[in-house]
C-alpha cells in the first residue's frame, strides 16, 4: 500500500466536487452572496411552503451522539451536518466534504479538513475548528459514554491547525473513516454546538442545535416535531422549505390513509405490506431501492443444538430464499447470497448468483448436511421472534416449515420487542432473525457483528482468520485489495454457516407529488435540503 | 356526609400507594429495559453502563421508587430516560386533555343518542323499532373498535374526504375544527356505550313503566309525553350514573386503541409507547393519573346519589 494509491483513491472520491454541477454551484452561490448581501430578505424570500410527513417509527432523541434508530437520524439530518455527506448519484453512494470545504490526507494516517468560512449554528455561534474538536471529543471520550465511540477509537490527535482548519491523526490508515465521519449514518462525525451542549447537557437531544438547513423548533410527544428553515444556512438557495412537521404516529396504515386524503405529504417509511396501495394511488411516488442491508436466521453457536456445525450448515441451505422473498418480504426483497449488499458497490459482486460463493438453497445439500449432524433424532430449537422489524413474525412463520423438512422442529415463542432485545443481548436464543440495516461499507456489515468478542455478535460465531481478515481490511485504503478480504472473510462466515443469510431489502419512502425535488439516497435518510412543495 | 366524603377520599390515598408500587414494581419486573432499547442493537457494554448510573437506573428497586414518590408528590414528576420530555408537562398539560376531551365527547354523544333511543325503544317495545335497535346495540357491542375506525377513516375520511383522518386539536383554542378533529374518533369510541345505554335505558323505563305511580299519573290525565320524559326518565338517571362510572375503565381503555388509530397524542398512547419503551417515570405518571380519574369518579358517582334520588337523602 502506498501513498499514491491513497491519493487515486482519494481523488475519486473527491472528483465529484470538481464536476461541472458543483462548480456551477459555487458560481452560483457567489453570486448570490454578491447579490444578497445588501439585502439578506432575498434568500429568504424563496423559502415556502410547508411539508408534513409521518415519521412512523419511534425517535429516541435527537442528539446525534447517542441515538441508536434511523428515525431520528432522518431528523438529525435536516438539523446538523457532518464533516462528510453522503452523496447518491443513482448508480454510486460517495462521501463529500460537508462542512468541510476540502478534505486532504497527508500520508496515509492524517486528514485534515478546511472548513467553510462563516458557518454559524443556530444558536449565532460560530461552527470552527475547536467547535469541531468539541464534537468529536463528545463522541471519542464524553461522559456518558456515546454508543458510536468505537468509531474514533483509532483517532489518536485533534490537531486545531488554525480556526478553520483541523487535523486528526489515526494510529492506522482507517479504511471506515468516511463511514464514521459521515453527518447521517455515521453520526460519530455529525458536528453539534458546543455552546448547546454546555447549556442544556444531557437534555441536548431535545434543544438540537446544529448547522443544517432547518432549525429545531418543538418536540410534542407522540404528536409532531417541528423544524423551520435556517434562512443562513450555507448552501446558497436552500432550504425551500419555510417549515417541515414530522408528524409522529404509530399506525402505519392511518399514515397511509392520510397521505391518501392529503393531510399529509409523505412518510418516512412506507412498510412493504404497503407498497400495492401506494402504487395503485396516482398522486404519490415511491422511493426505494435495495439498500445497503441483510436479513439473516441467526443460530446459537454457543450452545447446544447449533455448536454442531452441520447443523447449521443442513439451516443455511435448507432455507428456500425464493419463498422467503415471495412470502415474508411481499416479493419485495432481493436474495441474499452473503452479507455484502448491493449499493456497496465496491465490494458487491453483481453476478453472485452464478459466482459460487455464498449460500442458497439446495435442500439435497442441506439433507447431506443433515445426516452428517451430531445429533440424528428430531431436534428441538426455540425460534424466538417479536413483532418488530421490517416484517415482523412473518420470517419465523416462513421458516419454521422449511426447518421441519431437516428434522428441525422450531418452536415459535412471540416475545415482546423489549423482552426481545433483551434475550438476544443475553444469546438466550437457539433461532431469531434480524437484519442489519443503512450500511454502506463491508466494515461495518461484517466486524463488529461476527467479531469473536464483538459485542453484537449474539450468536457467538468464532473465528479468529475471519477477525484478522477484518482486521486487515480495516486498514487497507485499496479497494480491490479490501474487496478480496472481506470476500475471504465473508466466505469463512457463510461456509461455517455462522448465520444462514436471507435477503436485501428494499426500505421505502413515499411522497406526495406535490412534493419535489427529493433526492434519494440508499441510507435510509429523509433530507429535506432540496424539497420543495407545490 | 362531608365526614362521608372525607373518608373515601382518605381511602383514596391509600389505594393511590398500593397502585403506584404495584405498577413500579410489575413493570421492573418485566425483562427488558430503556437503554437498551434506545441504544438499539450497536452499541458496547461501558456506553450502557455509563447511560444507566447516567439515569440512576442502577440503583436498588427500593430507593428508585422512593426518590420517585418523594419527588412526584411535590409536582417533580420526572423527566423520560430517553427523550428527556418533561412528564408533567407531556402527560398532565399535554396528554390528560386529549384523552379526557376524547373520553367527555364519547361520553356525551353517547347519552344524546343512546338515552332517546331506549327511551324510544321502551315505548314501542316488541315493535320492528325496538327489535332492529336491539340489533343494532348488540352489533355496537360486539364490533370492535379499531376496526370500525379503521373502516369509518376509509369511507368517511379517504373515499368522501368529508373528516380529517387523524389529528388532535384543541376544541378549547379552536373549537370548530376541534370537534371536526373529534367526529370520527368520538363516534368509534362511543358506539359501545350507545349500545349499553340504549339497553341499560330500555330496560329500566320498561321496569318504570309498570309501576304504580306512572299508572297514577295517567290517571291523572297527564299526556303521555309527560309520563314518559318527566316521571319516566328521571329514574334512569341512577343507574345510569352508576353504570357509567363503573365503564369508566372500559372507556379509557378504548381511548388506548382510538388514540392510536386516530393518531391522538394522549394518555393511552403515551402508556403503550411507555410501556413498550419500559419508560417506568412516564408509566407511573400514566397509571397515577387514570388511577386517580377512575377512584376520582367513583366517588363523584357515590356522592350524587343524594341528588339524584331524594330517598337517598340522610333525614335531619
Amino acid at each position: 500500500m502506498t501513498t499514491i494509491d491513497h491519493k487515486k483513491i482519494l481523488a475519486e472520491r473527491l472528483s465529484a466536487r470538481f464536476g461541472r454541477r458543483t462548480i456551477l454551484k459555487g458560481l452560483g452561490a457567489g453570486i448570490l452572496t454578491a447579490a444578497t448581501t445588501g439585502a439578506p430578505s432575498l434568500v429568504r424570500a424563496q423559502q415556502s411552503g410547508h411539508i408534513k410527513i409521518a415519521s412512523i417509527k419511534v425517535i429516541d432523541t435527537l442528539d446525534p451522539h447517542f441515538t441508536g434508530f434511523l428515525s431520528s437520524i432522518q431528523i438529525i439530518n435536516n438539523i446538523h451536518n457532518g464533516l462528510l455527506k453522503i452523496v447518491y448519484d443513482g448508480k454510486n453512494v460517495t462521501f463529500e466534504p460537508d462542512l468541510a470545504e476540502s478534505w486532504d490526507i497527508e500520508g496515509d494516517k492524517v486528514h485534515v479538513f478546511k472548513l467553510r468560512d462563516g458557518v454559524k449554528f443556530h444558536d449565532g455561534t460560530p461552527c470552527d475548528a475547536e467547535a469541531v474538536k468539541f464534537s468529536l471529543l463528545r463522541v471519542k471520550e464524553g461522559e456518558p459514554k456515546s454508543p458510536h465511540a468505537w468509531k474514533l477509537a483509532l483517532l489518536d490527535n485533534i490537531e486545531v491547525v488554525d480556526p478553520l482548519t483541523v487535523k486528526l491523526t489515526f494510529s492506522q490508515p482507517y479504511a471506515f473513516l468516511p463511514v464514521a465521519l459521515n453527518g447521517s449514518t455515521g453520526r460519530a462525525g455529525t458536528i453539534v454546538s458546543p455552546a448547546a451542549v454546555q447549556k442544556y447537557g444531557a437534555d441536548y437531544g431535545r434543544n438540537p442545535v446544529g448547522t443544517g438547513p432547518f432549525k429545531f423548533v418543538s418536540w410534542k410527544e407522540n404528536d409532531a416535531i417541528e423544524l423551520e428553515a435556517n434562512p443562513d444556512y450555507f448552501e446558497a438557495g436552500l432550504p425551500k422549505l419555510e417549515r417541515a412537521t414530522f408528524v409522529l404516529m404509530n399506525e402505519a396504515s392511518t399514515a397511509l390513509a392520510a397521505l391518501l386524503s392529503g393531510q399529509i405529504d409523505g412518510m418516512t417509511d412506507c412498510p412493504m405490506q404497503l407498497v400495492d396501495q401506494v402504487e395503485a394511488f396516482p398522486n404519490a411516488t415511491l422511493y426505494g431501492e435495495i439498500e445497503g442491508n441483510y436479513t439473516f436466521v441467526g443460530m446459537n453457536c454457543k450452545r447446544g443444538p447449533f455448536d454442531d456445525i452441520n447443523l447449521r450448515r443442513a439451516v443455511a441451505w435448507a432455507l428456500d430464499r425464493d419463498t422467503l422473498v415471495k412470502q415474508a418480504y411481499f416479493g419485495r426483497a432481493q436474495k441474499a447470497f452473503t452479507p455484502i449488499s448491493p449499493p456497496m458497490t465496491d465490494f458487491f459482486d453483481p453476478d453472485i448468483a452464478t459466482s459460487g460463493r455464498g449460500q442458497w438453497f439446495d435442500l439435497e445439500k442441506a439433507k447431506a448436511y443433515r445426516a452428517k449432524a451430531a445429533n440424528q433424532g428430531e431436534v428441538e430449537a426455540v425460534y424466538m421472534m417479536a413483532e418488530r422489524g421490517p416484517v415482523g413474525t412473518r420470517v419465523a412463520q416462513t421458516v419454521a416449515p422449511m426447518l421441519a423438512e431437516i428434522g428441525i422442529k422450531a418452536k415459535l415463542e412471540l416475545v415482546e420487542p423489549a423482552t426481545w432485545v433483551k434475550r438476544r443481548n443475553g444469546s438466550d436464543f437457539d433461532l431469531y432473525d434480524f437484519e442489519w440495516v443503512a450500511d454502506l461499507d463491508p466494515d461495518e456489515t461484517l466486524y463488529p457483528e461476527f467479531k469473536s468478542d464483538g459485542a453484537w455478535n449474539f450468536g457467538g460465531w468464532v473465528n479468529t482468520d475471519f477477525d484478522d481478515l477484518c482486521a486487515q481490511a480495516q486498514v487497507e485504503l485499496d479497494p480491490t485489495a479490501r474487496r478480496a478480504l472481506y470476500n475471504k472473510a465473508e466466505d469463512l462466515l457463510m461456509d461455517e454457516a455462522g448465520i444462514a443469510v436471507m435477503a436485501h431489502m428494499p426500505i421505502y419512502k413515499v411522497f406526495s407529488n406535490k412534493v419535489k425535488g427529493f433526492q434519494y439516497i440508499p441510507a435510509d435518510l429523509v433530507n429535506l435540503h432540496t424539497v420543495s412543495i407545490g | 356526609m362531608l365526614l362521608k366524603a372525607l373518608g373515601k377520599i382518605a381511602q383514596t390515598f391509600v389505594v393511590l400507594f398500593f397502585v403506584s408500587v404495584a405498577s413500579f414494581g410489575l413493570l421492573k419486573l418485566a425483562p427488558g429495559d430503556p437503554i437498551q432499547i434506545m441504544l438499539g442493537s450497536e452499541y458496547s457494554q461501558a456506553s450502557y453502563d455509563s447511560l444507566k448510573a447516567e439515569l440512576g437506573l442502577d440503583q436498588p428497586f427500593l430507593v428508585q421508587y422512593a426518590d420517585w414518590a418523594v419527588q412526584f408528590v411535590q409536582g417533580d414528576w420526572g423527566t423520560s430516560y430517553v427523550a428527556r420530555a418533561e412528564i408533567f408537562t407531556y402527560a398532565f398539560k399535554e396528554a390528560l386533555p386529549v384523552t379526557l376531551t376524547l373520553a367527555s365527547f364519547s361520553l356525551l354523544f353517547a347519552i344524546l343518542v343512546g338515552v332517546p333511543l331506549g327511551v324510544l325503544s321502551a315505548i314501542k317495545k316488541d315493535t320492528i323499532f325496538d327489535a332492529g335497535s336491539a340489533v343494532l346495540a348488540l352489533t355496537g357491542t360486539a364490533f370492535p373498535s379499531f376496526l370500525l375506525g379503521i373502516l369509518l377513516i376509509w369511507f368517511f375520511a379517504v373515499k368522501l374526504q368529508l373528516f380529517p383522518v387523524m389529528g388532535y386539536v384543541s376544541p378549547w383554542e379552536n373549537f370548530r375544527l376541534g370537534i371536526y378533529h373529534m367526529i370520527l374518533p368520538g363516534l368509534t369510541l362511543s358506539t359501545y356505550f350507545i349500545a349499553m345505554i340504549t339497553r341499560l335505558t330500555r330496560a329500566t323505563l320498561i321496569e318504570v313503566l309498570d309501576q304504580p305511580y306512572i299508572a297514577a299519573a295517567r290517571a291523572r290525565g297527564e299526556p303521555n309525553w309527560r309520563v314518559v320524559w318527566v316521571h319516566g326518565v328521571r329514574n334512569i338517571a341512577m343507574p345510569l350514573v352508576t353504570i357509567l362510572g363503573l365503564q369508566l375503565g372500559v372507556l379509557l381503555q378504548g381511548t388506548v386503541l382510538t388514540e392510536t388509530v386516530f393518531n391522538l397524542p394522549g394518555v393511552g398512547q403515551m402508556l403503550t409507547s411507555a410501556v413498550l419503551g419500559r419508560e417506568y417515570l412516564v408509566v407511573q405518571a400514566g397509571v397515577m393519573m387514570t388511577a386517580t380519574l377512575f377512584i376520582g369518579v367513583n366517588l363523584l358517582v357515590d356522592l350524587s346519589y343524594p341528588f339524584l334520588d331524594p330517598r337517598l337523602r340522610s333525614r335531619k
